[in-house]
Formats: C-alpha cells, structure tokens, sequence
C-alpha cells in the first residue's frame, strides 16, 4: 500500500476514536512541550545575551589588581599584550543630589567612549556620546538615561541635552540621553549616569589618580581565556606580586566564562526538564501501546477481512504503525504549539519580573522564545519514533493473528 | 474446462484431545463458469472448504489448484497476491472496513497492490450493483442489502476467475436476499466467473448447477441440475 494511502487510512481511524485518540496523546502532549518550551526558553535567553551582550561579548576580559593601575600601567600592559585591540580603564562613584524633598542616588559610570562603545553602553537616544578629546580634558559633561531626565526634569520627554545637572556644587552639561537599563528605568530614586573617565577621576575619586578595573577587548581569533592567563602573568610580574598572592589581588574574567557558566546552569536546567520530558513520553508512549492493544482487539474482524482480501501480515503491521506513528505526531504537533505558548508565558514572567537579569543580562535584557525548524523536526521526529517504538508491539500482534480466527470473531 | 479442483484436502484444528478435524479427504472438480452451492449444518466444513479454496487459509494435507497450479506451493506474501488479484471473497456479515467509504472498500485490494484504480469498472460496477451515488458513504450509512452490494462490487473489481461468498444474503430479508443473489448470478454470467456460494438457503440452492452438500467434513453428495 502507497504512504499516502496508510496514512489517509490511519487519520480516519483515529478520527473514528476522536476521544480515546486525543486523550492517548496528553502524555506525548506534555512531553514535547516541555521540551519545545526549555530549548526554545533556553534558546530566547541565550539569543537575547547574545544581543544584550553583544557579539564582542565573548572577547571582553575585565581586568582588575587589588592596589589599582596607573595610565603608565595601562601603556605598557596594551604593549606588552599586542593580542588586545584596547584595553580601556573604566570608575564607578556615587553622589547624591538633592532634589525638591527627595534625595536622589546617583551611580556615575566613568570612561571613555571606547570603553561605552565596547561594552554596549554606547546607544545614544538623542544628543551625542562624548568624544576622547572631551574625556582627555575632562570636559564636565554627562549622559542620563530617560529615568534620570523623568527625576531631575519632570517628565522623561524633557528635552534634557544642553540642559545642566549639578553634582557636588559643580554643573555638567548634559550631552545626551543613553538607553539606560531595566534597573535603572524600574526604581525612582536611583540614577545611572554616563561621564568621561578623567571627569570621575578628577572631580569624585577623593583625590585618587588609580583605575582598579579595566576592560580589555581581544583581537578577533584570539583565544580570550589564553590570553586572560597571560594577563594574569604579565600583571603579576609587572607589579611584582608574590606567587602565593596573585590568586587574591590580581583577577582577569572573562565574559565567555560567564557564557560558560550559564551555559552550565542551562545544562542542569535542561536536564531537570528533560528527565520531566522524558517520563511523560514514556508514560505517553506506553498509553499509546495500550491504545493500540485495544484497537487491534476492537478490529479482529477487520484484519481478518484485509488479511482475506489480500493484505500480507506486513500490509497488517504498517497500518497499525502508521496509525500509532500518526497519532503521536499529531500529539507532537500540538505538542510544539503548546510548548511555544508555554515558553512565551515564560519568557514574558521572566522578562516582566525582571528574572532575566539573573540570567546575566543587564541593559534592556528581554527574552523571546526561539524558534527553529530544528527544534520542530526534533520533536516530530521524537513523537514519531516513540509512535513507532510504542506501537510496534502491538502492529506486530494484529499481523500475527492467523485470517481464519479473525474471521470467525463476532 | 476444469477451474478449481481440491484433492484430499484435510484440515485439522488443534492437538491432543482438542483436534477437530474439519475437513476430511475431500476431493472435487469445479468447471469454469459453473455456480454452486455448498451445503450443510453449522459446523460441518464448509466454511474450512471455503477458506482454503480461497487461499485464506492452510491444508494439513491435500492440494488446491487453480488452472492447474497448486496454490499452497506459494509463499505467504504470494498467496495474498493470489487474494487480491485472482479471487473474490465474500462473507455473511462485517464484510466492510468501517472507517472506509464505499469506494475505499471496493478499490481496497487495488489499494493493497498499490495500483492506480481502474476508474472505467468501477463506474461500470457501481451502475450494474446500484450504488451510484453511495460510492462516498461509510458502510454504517448503507443498508444491509447495499453493504452487501459493495462487497459484491469489491470481489468482482479485479474480474477473478473464481467469486467465493459465505453465505452472502445470510443477513438480508428474503426481498434483499433475492436481489443480491440475482446480481451476483448477473455478473457472474456476464463476466463468465466461476461462482461459488455457501447456503442454507433452500432458495439459492435451487437456483444453482450444481449442489455439493457437506457432513462431518466429507462430501455427503454432488448433485448437478439436470
């Protein structure tokens, strides 16, 4: 018998049994949603990194040392490592600002526009990122983002460029508006914003003149957790630091060791989800077998007329396989449907309760779901593969039966 | 011409004390075109001779031939082609496959064969048997004197040289008996088929050439009408 025609014959078949049928595939239901919902969950949250993050994401090396680098540190560790395309110093400090009755904190993030530009903080609404000519003469000059603009203007459509914050008694001219992050746009009081390096260092690092982290981007083929080693080295060695204490003052991380570290937690994510996948197939598997046991003793008299009519025990076992194979890819078809619903309602609480952030993302981190054509035909060609295991037992069973007995059966 | 001939055939059912032998040494010769009747109580082998004529089935001993050529020499795989391609069964009752239309049940051993539908006689059969226009409905949709029909049509759509049929108006009231019969007889002279029919009806073994009743496995008599 042609495909088409066993596969006509086990669709009328079931639809003959709508409801015994629909309620055989829950099982292979809840099983490929499962695993439709976790890779296509996993697969948004490591899409959205990869967009967050950048795709320089995996070449950045933040670098720090325990008593702090100086430029002339900084000049001779970008000669000594030629693999870096730069390496960028960067200073956080905080200051408050009081405005009307309330006080408001401020996280001030200073470098240069390289640096911006390397960690993906560089996106700019409206105005302009400052230039290294205004980092080199520490220009007083700032970037808020629109949550800043909405607490120190009013309203978040404030044209704010051009406009002056005053920090410390001091005015700075705001350049620009970033796009600031989900935290950040989440909470009232507190402010993220943007300054030239040498601005920080000047005007809010109490008079320090050392950088304690630093930013490395690596050249492209480089193998960044190689070159972290040696990072670590060069450091070492640069500033004399005993053996025994290089592991305490001296570190060099690597956002592909994070990627790394995420891809592991995803791992035990999937494993836990798959071994949910796994029993529910199973359980779904050995609901069709039974199904089928059932259909093939309701049927006798069915397969004594084909088998008299001229269908060899073969024939018998295909039809049975096609309709045992049928109903589990239409289980997993709902299967997908369902497992991309659930993986969007996960995405969007995820996204919404600001979990995503726990995933590592930071700015405007949001998931959604992948979708492949891989992750389709892996679940068709699952469904279809427990249809036929599953259903082999009992197709071999009706083609088995000897004609003359089936015929006698009433 | 000869057709069909069955030579000590014997069929045994079971072992030990449980053996029943069902068919018993029976050995006849069957013309081309002619119609029989089988006869004989429940239980008394005609179904088993029928079976094994129509290669359902297999001998303990003896021998089927058709046109001369023992079909029990064929392998399994072999003797369903033979089914579906050079004879046409027949039963009493759920002759039908429920979840097929009319039209799926008749081309069926075409289906089978995997070849295309020979769409000319299967508009010729549904004419002469009277189910045009029920060629799309499932069997629970026909009455029993139409699924009947489409179990005609079904044996008679490859043109067999032999029509086997257990006891085919088992089922129908006398008017539908009388109708099936009279189609069955109709193409059977009009394809020059041989046909073959199990009955207890006094009726259609009149109408037949030749009457073979059975006992107890053995042939209790062969009587031609003369």
């Amino acid at each position: 018998m042609r495909m088409r025609d066993l596969v006509r014959e086990a669709l009328r078949a079931l639809e003959a049994n709508r409801g015994r049928s629909f309620l055989t595939i829950l099982g292979i239901v809840i099983g490929i949603a499962a695993v439709i919902a976790m890779t296509s969950f996993i697969g948004g949250v490591q899409e959205g990194l990869v967009g967050q993050l950048g795709l320089n994401a995996a070449r950045i090396a933040r670098i720090g040392y325990s008593s702090g680098f100086t430029e002339s540190d900084i000049k001779r560790l970008k000669l000594a490592l030629p693999e870096y395309e730069a390496i960028e110093g960067s200073m956080d400090s905080y200051t408050e600002l009081k405005k009307d009755d309330k006080t408001l904190n401020i996280s001030i993030s200073g470098g240069s526009p390289t640096y911006f530009e390397m960690t993906g903080q560089a996106a700019v609404l409206s105005g302009r990122m400052f230039t290294a000519a205004e980092d080199e003469a520490a220009s007083r000059v700032v970037l808020l983002d629109q949550n800043g603009v909405n607490q120190l203007f009013g309203s978040p459509d404030f044209d704010a460029v051009g406009k002056t914050v005053k920090l410390k008694g001091r005015d700075y001219t705001v350049l620009g508006i970033y796009q600031g992050t989900q935290m950040s746009m989440g909470s009232g009081t507190y402010l993220q914003v943007l300054m030239p390096l040498q601005t920080v260092k000047r005007d809010f690092a109490n008079g320090g003149n050392r950088i304690f982290d630093l930013t490395g981007l690596a050249r492209e083929g480089v193998d960044i957790n190689e070159l972290a080693k040696r990072t670590t080295e060069k450091i070492a060695t640069m500033k004399r630091v005993p053996e025994d204490e290089v592991e305490s003052s001296v570190w060099v991380f690597t956002m592909k060791q994070a990627i790394d570290q995420m891809n592991q937690f995803m791992g035990s994510f999937s494993l836990i989800i798959s071994s949910v996948a796994g029993i529910s197939l199973l359980v779904g598997g050995i609901g069709i077998m039974n199904m089928m046991l059932t259909n093939v003793t309701e049927r006798i008299r069915e397969i004594g007329v084909r088998r008299a009519l001229g269908a060899t025990r073969r024939d018998i076992t295909l039809q049975f396989l096609a309709e045992s194979a049928v109903i589990c890819v239409a289980g997993g078809i709902i299967g997908t449907v369902f497992g991309y619903i659930i993986s969007g309602g996960l995405a969007l609480g995820a996204s919404s309760l600001g979990i995503s952030q726990g995933f590592g993302g930071g700015e405007n981190f949001s998931i959604s779901p992948a979708i492949n054509v891989e992750t389709i035909l892996l679940a068709v060609g699952i469904s279809m593969a427990i249809g036929l295991l599953f259903g082999f037992y009992p197709a071999r069973r009706a083609a088995r039966l000897d004609p003359v007995e089936c015929l006698r059966y009433q | 011409m000869e057709i069909l001939s069955v030579e000590h055939l014997t069929r045994v059912f079971g072992s030990g004390e449980g053996t029943v032998r069902a068919l018993d040494d029976v050995s006849l010769s069957i013309e081309a075109g002619e119609f029989i009747a089988i006869v004989g109580s429940s239980g008394s082998g005609k179904s088993t001779l029928l079976h094994l004529m129509g290669g359902v089935d297999r001998p303990t001993s003896g021998t089927v031939r058709l046109m001369g050529e023992d079909i029990y020499r064929r392998t399994d795989e072999q003797l369903a082609i033979f089914r579906r391609r050079e004879v046409g069964l027949i039963y009493q009752f759920n002759n039908l496959i429920p979840i097929l239309s009319a039209r799926e049940n008749i081309t069926l051993p075409a289906l089978l064969d995997g070849r295309a539908v020979n769409e000319n006689r299967l508009a010729e059969l549904a004419d002469a048997l009277g189910l045009d226009g029920r060629m799309n409905h499932l069997p629970s949709q026909l009455s029993g004197g139409q699924q009947q029909r489409v179990a005609i049509a079904r044996a008679l759509m490859n043109a067999p040289a032999v029509i086997l049929a257990d006891e085919p108006t088992g089922n129908l009231d006398s008017r539908n008996s009388a109708e099936v019969m009279g189609l069955l007889r109709e193409s059977s002279e009009r394809f020059k088929q041989t046909l073959v029919v199990i009955t207890h009806d006094e009726d259609i073994a009149l109408m037949a050439d030749r009457v073979i009743a059975i006992e107890d496995g053995r042939v209790a008599s062969d009587a031609r009408r003369t």
